[in-house]
């Protein structure tokens, strides 16, 4: 295990320094990343002008919503960006990914440590700006529990959203190329719960509820840390399971990755 | 002339060939719109009209800007760049065409098959889904497929001018991605424009990015008609024309520059 993470470390460090070496490129990469959830929010906080509300969700309601995700997102995306289905895609067509089948450290290593997207942190930037005008325009009431429970939360939408792109890769040994529906999972997934879960129709909302456990994710710790009550009556602990459902959904991406790989067969090319 | 239709009619096959690719695309398309749809349903809530724009008119929307993304490349178009920074750009040099017809030619060729896989389709899985409009009468179906021309045509110029910085910058890649995103928002693809706050309005309507895409929503809803609609287009085509040859004086400059490195 020390030598896995050694060599985990080891790869980290080597994107890093290459990412860092071309500095114009990677500034300007950061900067594009804030400007796409800065004009993304923005149009939705511009267009609340006009709107007062969604479905009696205010302005800072739904940026406590959006800045979450786009935190945890962002966090995710920097940790498991060998994992993005594009990028992963990519290698499977290749067949680069062999190569990591032959070195004598674990692959699932080998493929976290493949990739780190420090632009990401644009992302995340703003992602705590976000959440940070959401408690601006709508002050919490703070209390132990709230403190303690958020970083949980975060924790569970990490995983939960890693466990999206462990799937979505996965898919790719079966389609090969990289397979542009697999976005519904990762960004339609952090879209959709980006939006109080209240305004979608009945099945969408099932199918993120019951197949995918996207609702007690962001929705649910929402209602307790903003106080709202709950309009579809789920049971009372509702609010509490995100770190559980988050690992779930983890640890299920990483039997199906692990089934995924003993089944790869090579493009050969 | 000959030439350029052919390159045309084998950039369409070509692309045609990507089929299952057309289909994921398209589902994934479908979903966002239907989410993006649900969100502006609940914004409206009550309310019957707003800005302009009724439920159906705004559900119709949704479905628009998700059926002209492959259309107008909306995501990003980097094809150019990556032929300047690998270097195949010295055999489209040397092709008896000009640079710029030859992308055009190729890219209206993809813009195509995008308009029948992605565009058509994606109408056709909303009016299966939801209660959408239509344009009404031949006036409003020619408006809006001279609309759709100019702002392909447009998109293109813009496109190729972002990534002429290819001839200047290794860095192009980064400019393209914030030269893209503005698109996004000033174009009416992430929200309609006429939902934002004049102030907003007036600085879109100062760039090109509104003829790309909310010109072409606002002749299919028909929420511009007579004099209105004439100086829609008139605008889309001004500022096309204007880019293309913007184009033309950049890429003088450009390919005098260009140092092919040979391997």
């Amino acid at each position: 295990m020390r030598h896995t993470l050694g060599s985990y470390w080891r790869l980290l460090g080597a994107q890093v320094r290459s990412q860092l070496q071309y500095r114009t490129s990677f500034v300007l990469d950061v900067l594009a990343t804030m400007l796409i959830t800065l004009t993304e929010f923005g149009a939705v906080a511009l267009v609340f002008e006009r709107f007062d509300d969604i479905q009696g969700w205010t302005l800072g309601e739904v940026a406590f919503l959006y800045g979450l995700v786009e935190l945890s997102f962002g966090l995710m995306d920097m940790t498991f960006a060998g994992f993005d289905p594009a990028r992963f895609g990519q290698e499977v067509r290749k067949g680069t990914f062999d190569r990591l089948l032959l070195r004598p450290v674990p692959v699932t290593w080998q493929v976290l440590g493949s990739d780190v997207t420090l632009r990401r942190f644009g992302r995340v930037a703003l992602g705590v700006g976000i959440f940070t005008l959401a408690l601006n325009l709508n002050p919490l009431v703070w209390t132990v529990g709230k403190l303690l429970y958020l970083p949980l939360v975060v924790l569970g939408m990490v995983l939960f959203f890693g466990g999206l792109f462990i799937t979505g890769s996965t898919i790719t040994f079966w389609t090969v190329e990289s397979f542009e529906a697999v976005n519904i999972l990762t960004y339609g997934g952090s879209f959709l719960i980006s939006y109080p879960m209240s305004i979608y129709q009945e099945w969408l909302r099932r199918i993120f509820t019951f197949m995918i456990p996207a609702i007690f994710l962001n929705y649910y710790p929402a209602l307790y840390f903003l106080d709202k009550p709950d309009p579809l009556g789920f049971p009372a602990f509702a609010p509490f399971v995100a770190p559980v459902a988050g690992g779930a959904v983890f640890v299920a991406a990483l039997l199906f990755w692990r089934f995924g790989l003993k089944h790869y067969h090579s493009t050969g090319s | 002339m000959r030439l350029f239709w052919e390159i045309t009619r084998r950039s369409f096959r070509r692309h045609l060939t990507y089929r299952t690719a057309a289909l994921a695309g398209l589902v994934t398309n479908s979903f966002f719109g239907l989410v993006r749809a649900a969100v502006l349903v609940a914004l409206y809530g009550d309310r019957e009209v707003v800005a302009g724009l009724d439920v159906q008119s705004i559900i119709t929307y949704t479905g628009l800007t998700q059926a002209v993304i492959v259309y107008l490349s909306i995501f990003g178009w980097y094809d150019l760049m990556n032929a300047v920074h690998q270097g195949e750009i010295s055999a489209d040099l040397l092709k008896p065409m000009r640079l710029f017809s030859f992308w055009l030619a190729q890219d209206l060729g993809r813009a195509l098959v995008g308009l029948v896989l992605r565009g058509f389709t994606i109408m056709l899985v909303y009016a299966l889904i939801f209660d959408i409009s239509y344009p009404a009468g031949v006036a409003q179906w020619g408006a809006l497929v001279v609309a759709l021309a100019l702002s392909w045509l447009l998109s293109f110029a813009y496109r190729f001018l972002v990534n002429l910085a290819a001839f200047w910058s290794p860095d192009a890649k980064g400019i393209g991605r914030f030269a893209f995103v503005i698109v996004m928002f000033f174009s009416g693809f992430l929200m309609p424009l006429r939902f934002f706050p004049d102030w907003v309005q007036t600085v879109a309507y100062l760039t090109p990015f509104p003829h790309m895409l909310n010109t072409v929503v606002e002749v299919y809803l028909g929420v511009v008609t007579g004099s209105a609609l004439v100086q829609a287009l008139l605008a889309q085509a001004l500022w096309a024309f204007g880019l293309v040859a913007l184009c033309q004086f950049v890429l003088s400059r450009a390919t005098r520059r260009l140092v092919i490195l040979g391997g």
